[in-house]
């Protein structure tokens, strides 16, 4: 009764710039950490092999340094790993595969499928039919082979492939790395392990998509997971169980800020938010000097507490109150300009008037009420 | 604000108190000498405002020499219904005591309330200085200052704008320089004054540049990677094939072919062996029929030598005929000649008989001619020899002559002479009476000349001697007496009796010259070299004449139809040419005929020989073999030439051009195969290091992070223009509502000055700028605009009061306190322009309290009001 782990789309080598510089470089990191509790899991969940369904590398001119450190990462799992190349990671006459041979990085319990071939796994009575990706850009179903390979007889028959299955995912006509519907039923397989969708998926009751073990953008659906199977026997329906490894947890809102209960229930969604998470704001909407503070002052904590953060205030307006301007001492033409900068974030140039006024606002907070003192010499 | 009181005490030269009050709206008048105290009630009031009582600086208060003094102030005004009471006392006694109506004020309390009401400030320590004296050091003008507007605007400028900022109803901003200023601040760090990114904006952006260079870099990097990948794919699946050594096929091709090939060859070697066996053959054919022709032409020679000996004969015949016709010709021609020339002959000896007859004729004629020359000559020769004789007979010499011609002409002179000095003696005779004069009876009427000495005798009466006077006439007399003498001698010598005589001889001698040169010319002309020479020709012609006639005589007779020697001579030519002809003809005929016999003899030999040789055995039988010969080889030609034929087909069949052209194909495309291969796989072994080179240098994953840090420099560019776009608009904002503000106050204040203006320049206008401070004046629509600072001082110091009035009138439109002081001002205006000034105040002073203080009481006589002199008062209030 063999248990397989089935993780897909490591993306190693995958460079965060949208993120600050010290955020991007632990994002990076945070993935081969990913992995190598991955293989952690793995041993502790007595998996017989790992199933890695294509995209271990986001690029193929990853630095030798990383090509070592990610397989290094498999170290706690020392049964057999069985890997095919995706599209970022193609096996090309020159790939980041024949460095990694060059570097002599690749352990021996780790069977990298370059060629579309069956990986037997004799202990433990397994035939993997895997369709490695050996181009840049692949418009024919890799796995169609699948239907009339010979295993065996009383082997699993386990399908290891990278692509976009046909008619259940939103695809075009030319959809690269088309993969048939029904290629586990077609091909009698046991098991149909699928990378390239980033979200954990289930395709058909043999056909399983693992997604990413740590989500690497904000868009994907169950991102974070890695599968567990087992199947009892040849023929017998997989048990698959999804299981969360991610450390961090992607969230992009978009929220408008009308009144204060907004900006409450904003506040409380951001303490409610696990620490760690990779988080992306876009405000909209007006608020007053006040509120605008508090919510400075809430993004700062929230900036702190998560892995990464960015914030869009593009579409918030200030509208500073008759106090607030009274607070301010704004009088004579500074008041005046004050009166038509808030005007002003209406229009054209909303954006740049808003922060004109912030900065207005703020140089006159911080310079205090002035004492009416005539004859100031300059 | 109107000043009611004003008291001083311990002050300078008021050591005694000094009270002015009466104060009345409008111009106070204050007059007094220099010394009198004027400036120093000025001095009094500013220090009872500016100068804090606590001050040491204000020593210049207490009277000379007196350094315990404590001079003290005391003011008194209304402002707004209250009544405002100040006593200040400085130095030895510092006080500070101000009453505001019922309210109590002291020290420095009571000092902020007097700035707080005037609009001043006091100097952080030491003395007031000008740029603490705020309004009122706009409206007090000191003595001297009135012209140094500009300065006095600027000091009181903020708080003109904090007064002025309340007519409008709102506060004019004090903090908005102040805002303008930091927010500029915060733009210079980001852009320079013109706009450009500076200091962290600008490297940024530089940062993001390279970065977006090398990313650049990094993709081209990563594409090249790329492509030789791809590349090196492509030159695996080619090396596949390569496996199989494709080209060895091409190799056993060319093989086969070679060796059919060489087949062919071999055949075709055959063939140009019979080729030229075929030809020799020929040749050989060739000579043989030669060989016969030479024999049948043999034969022909025969026949024609024979022809020619027959032709020959008979030439030689016919020419021997013609012999004797020629040699008669040539006979008959000598003949003709012969006789041509005797004729010729003749014609000549005639010509010359003609010509010596000719010329004897000739010779006589000369001969007869110079034989007249001779006569003539001769005669001429005796004739000029008589002439000569005649001539020496008269002749004259001319120096003779010419000596006694003078000497006649001279005593003519002398004569002359004598008669004029001589006496004179006239006289008139009674008819019959008559005198004696010497010897000489007088009678009638005339005169005589008295030489020398007389005796007139006067019958009846005596003798008068009468001596004429003088040395001279006697000199003269034996002058003339000498010339005479010589006359004489010359006239003897001469042999001529008289001067005339001598000149006709002359005369004559001359003529005689002359006839003999004509002569002697006409003699040359016949003889030049004299008669004798001419004998002797003479004689030399005699002698040719008599030759020339005996060679005449020598000639015999000649017959008379003699022809002409032309005509004869002409005839003589043609026969002698004739004779030539014949000659040569002749000549001719002996060649020829000798040729022709030479050629019979010639042609007989030829003819035998041959007969001869065409006779003997040995040429028959040759001839026969040669026949035999040329069977043999025509027989030879058709079987060689049948195998030709045959294996010509053959190689045909074998076609060795396309075998040669595969040869060359299969071995060159074999050749370029192998060579393809081992490129391709040293081209293999050199991507592959390549490849794995480039590979180590980690393209993709340095490209992710330059693009990261790119992407963070352009969000923190995109950052910094955001801000940098929202200070300046900010900035624009906020200076331009604050030119706005400045113009709303500028407004009425312009009113104001040209309000004053007017009164001086009709149509001008003075301008002030940002800060208020009066720039430029403007006379009138055309004229240029002037400086305020080139004015005149006369016109600074108008322009100066007038500003000041128009500040004073805005201010009290402001509902701020006006006070007007003037220490001696225009003082440099001329009496016109001083009027129109008088005329300004008088309208100010409707309006403003002024105190006016001067030295010229004149000058201000017609203000309507009452001057008060302080000398008056001073002396009042002991």
């Amino acid at each position: 009764m063999p248990r397989f782990l089935h993780t897909a789309d490591w993306q190693i080598g995958r460079q965060y710039s949208r993120f600050a510089a010290e955020d991007a470089s632990a994002l990076t990191e945070a993935r081969i950490a990913t992995v190598e509790r991955l293989a952690q899991l793995a041993r502790d969940e007595n998996v017989d092999a790992v199933l890695v369904a294509g995209d271990v590398f986001d690029a193929q001119t990853v630095s030798d340094r990383t090509i070592r450190r990610l397989f290094n990462a498999l170290a706690p799992f020392s049964g057999p790993w069985v890997m095919i190349p995706g599209n970022h990671d193609a096996a090309l006459a020159e790939s980041v595969w024949s460095r990694a041979r060059r570097l002599a990085a690749i352990p021996a319990n780790v069977h990298l499928v370059e060629e579309s071939g069956i990986v037997a796994l004799s202990e433990l009575n397994c035939a993997v039919l895997a369709a490695p990706l050996t181009q840049r850009h692949t418009y024919g179903d890799l796995s169609d082979w699948f239907d009339t390979a010979e295993t065996e007889p009383g082997w699993l028959r386990i399908g290891l492939a990278h692509g976009s299955v046909q008619g259940i995912l939103a695809d075009d006509i030319d959809s690269p790395n088309p993969i048939a519907a029904d290629r586990a039923a077609a091909a009698r397989l046991d098991y149909f392990a699928l990378g390239d969708w980033h979200g954990a998926k289930r395709i058909d009751e043999r056909t399983w998509y693992s997604g990413t073990p740590e989500q690497d953008r904000f868009k994907d659906n169950g991102a974070g997971q890695v599968l567990l199977v087992d199947i009892d026997a040849p023929g017998a329906v997989p048990q698959v169980t999804v299981h969360a490894l991610g450390q961090h947890s992607w969230q992009q809102w978009q929220v408008s800020l009308r009144v204060a209960s907004d900006l409450e229930q904003l506040i409380d969604r951001l303490d409610a938010l696990p620490p760690q998470s990779v988080l992306d704001l876009r405000i909209a909407g007006q608020l007053d000097m006040q509120s605008h503070e508090q919510l400075e002052e809430a993004l700062s904590v929230a900036e702190a507490r998560h892995r990464a953060f960015t914030v869009d205030l593009g579409q918030l307006h200030l509208e500073p109150t008759e106090d607030d301007i009274a607070a301010l001492h704004a009088d004579g033409f500074v008041g005046e300009v004050l009166a038509e900068l808030r005007l002003m974030q209406q229009g054209e140039k909303g954006e740049i008037a808003r922060d004109a006024l912030v900065i207005l606002t703020g140089m006159l907070r911080d310079a205090g009420p002035r004492e009416h003192v005539l004859g100031d010499a300059p | 604000m109107k000043m009611q009181r004003i008291r001083v005490e311990q002050l300078r030269q008021f050591r005694q108190p000094l009270a002015i009050d009466e104060l009345s709206d409008g111009i106070n008048l204050f007059t007094g000498p220099n010394e009198s105290g004027k400036s120093t009630l000025v001095r009094a009031i500013r220090a009872a405002f500016f100068e804090r009582y606590k001050s040491n600086s204000v020593e210049d208060l207490q009277p000379w020499g007196d350094s315990s003094a404590a001079p003290e102030i005391e003011v008194e005004f209304l402002w707004q219904g209250e009544r405002w009471h100040l006593v200040k006392s400085f130095l030895k006694k510092k006080r500070c005591d101000l009453q505001v109506g019922t309210r109590s004020l002291s020290g420095e309390d009571a000092e902020d309330k007097l700035a707080e009401l005037l609009g001043f400030q006091y100097a952080g320590r030491g003395a007031s200085k000008p740029e603490h004296w705020g309004v009122p050091g706009l409206l007090w003008i000191e003595q001297g200052a009135g012209q140094d507007v500009q300065q006095a605007v600027r000091d009181a400028g903020n708080h003109l704008k904090s007064a002025l900022g309340g007519t409008l109803g709102e506060l004019a901003s004090s903090a908005g320089d102040d805002l303008i200023a930091q927010l500029d601040a915060e733009r210079g760090r980001l852009l320079t004054a013109t706009g450009r990114p500076t200091l962290e904006y600008k490297a940024a952006l530089e940062e993001k540049a390279a970065l977006e260079c090398r990313v650049q870099a990094l993709d081209e990097q990563i594409a090249s990677y790329a492509q030789q990948v791809d590349r090196l794919a492509q030159l695996r699946a080619d090396q596949l094939a390569d496996q199989s050594k494709p080209w060895l096929q091409y190799r056993r091709e060319a093989a086969q072919a070679t060796e059919r090939l060489r087949d062919v060859e071999s055949l075709e070697r055959d063939q140009a062996r019979e080729q030229q066996a075929l030809e020799s053959c020929r040749e050989s054919q060739a000579m043989s029929r030669q060989q016969l022709d030479e024999f049948a032409s043999q034969q022909d020679q025969l026949q024609r030598r024979v022809d020619a000996h027959r032709q020959a004969a008979e030439a030689e015949k016919q020419l021997r005929d013609q012999g004797a016709t020629i040699r008669q010709r040539v006979e008959s021609a000598e003949a003709a000649y012969k006789k041509a020339a005797g004729r010729a002959h003749l014609a000549r000896q005639k010509e010359q008989r003609d010509r010596l007859q000719r010329e004897l004729d000739q010779l006589q004629l000369q001969l007869e001619e110079k034989q007249r020359h001779l006569g003539d000559a001769q005669k001429l020769l005796e004739q000029i020899r008589q002439q000569r004789v005649e001539l020496s007979a008269i002749a004259i010499d001319d120096v003779d002559l010419k000596r006694l011609k003078g000497f006649v002409e001279k005593r003519q002179r002398l004569e002359i002479e004598e008669k004029a000095v001589a006496t004179r003696l006239e006289y008139q005779l009674q008819p019959d009476k008559s005198l004696l004069l010497g010897n000489q009876t007088l009678q009638g009427q005339g005169e005589q000349v008295l030489l020398e000495p007389a005796t007139l005798e006067i019958p009846g009466v005596g003798q008068v001697r009468i001596i004429p006077g003088g040395e001279d006439l006697a000199d003269l007399a034996r002058q003339r007496q000498q010339l005479s003498d010589n006359i004489e001698q010359a006239m003897t010598a001469l042999k001529v009796s008289s001067l005339a005589g001598a000149e006709q001889r002359a005369e004559d001698a001359r003529r005689l010259g002359a006839d003999i040169q004509r002569n002697e010319d006409r003699l040359a002309l016949l003889a030049p070299q004299g008669t004798d020479a001419l004998a002797q020709t003479l004689a030399l012609h005699e002698q040719q004449r008599q030759n020339v006639s005996q060679q005449l005589d020598a000639f015999p007779a000649l017959a008379e139809d003699v022809p002409s020697l032309v005509v004869a001579e002409a005839e003589q030519e043609q026969e002698q040419r004739q004779l030539k002809a014949a000659e040569r003809e002749h000549a001719n005929y002996h060649t020829q005929l000798q040729l022709a016999e030479q050629a019979t003899r010639t042609a007989s030999e030829e003819l035998h020989s041959l007969e001869q040789r065409l006779e003997s055995p040995g040429y028959q039988e040759t001839k026969s073999k040669v026949q035999e010969q040329l069977r043999n080889l025509q027989q030879q030609q058709q079987d060689l030439e049948k195998s030709l034929a045959d294996r010509q087909q053959q190689i045909a069949a074998a076609n060795p051009q396309v075998l040669r052209q595969d040869i060359q194909r299969l071995s060159t495309s074999a050749d370029n195969m192998e060579r393809l291969a081992s490129q391709r796989a040293l081209d293999i072994r050199e991507l592959e290091s390549k490849l794995e080179v480039l590979g180590g240098q980690g393209l993709e994953e340095t490209r992710a992070e330059q693009a990261a840090a790119l992407e963070q420099h352009e969000r923190r560019c995109a950052e910094l223009s955001r801000r940098a776009e929202a200070l300046d608009l900010l900035l624009q904002l906020l200076r331009d509502k604050r030119q706005a503000l400045t113009r709303r106050l500028q407004e009425p204040l312009q009113r104001h000055l040209n309000h004053y203006l007017q009164l001086l320049f009709p149509s001008a206008r003075l301008e002030v700028d940002d800060d208020l401070v009066p720039r430029q004046l403007v006379r009138s629509a055309d004229t240029a605009v002037g400086e305020f600072d080139a004015l005149s001082f006369g016109a600074r110091e108008q322009m100066g009061l007038i500003s000041r009035l128009a500040y004073a009138d805005l201010l009290k439109e402001a509902g701020r306190p006006t006070l007007i002081i003037l220490d001696d001002a225009l003082v440099h205006s001329d009496s016109q322009r001083l009027t129109q000034m008088k005329r300004i105040l008088f309208d100010a002073a409707q309006r403003h309290q002024i105190l006016l203080f001067t030295c010229h009481p004149e000058n201000w006589r017609d203000l309507g009001v009452t001057p008060r002199e302080l000398d008056g008062l001073r002396s009042m209030q002991v």
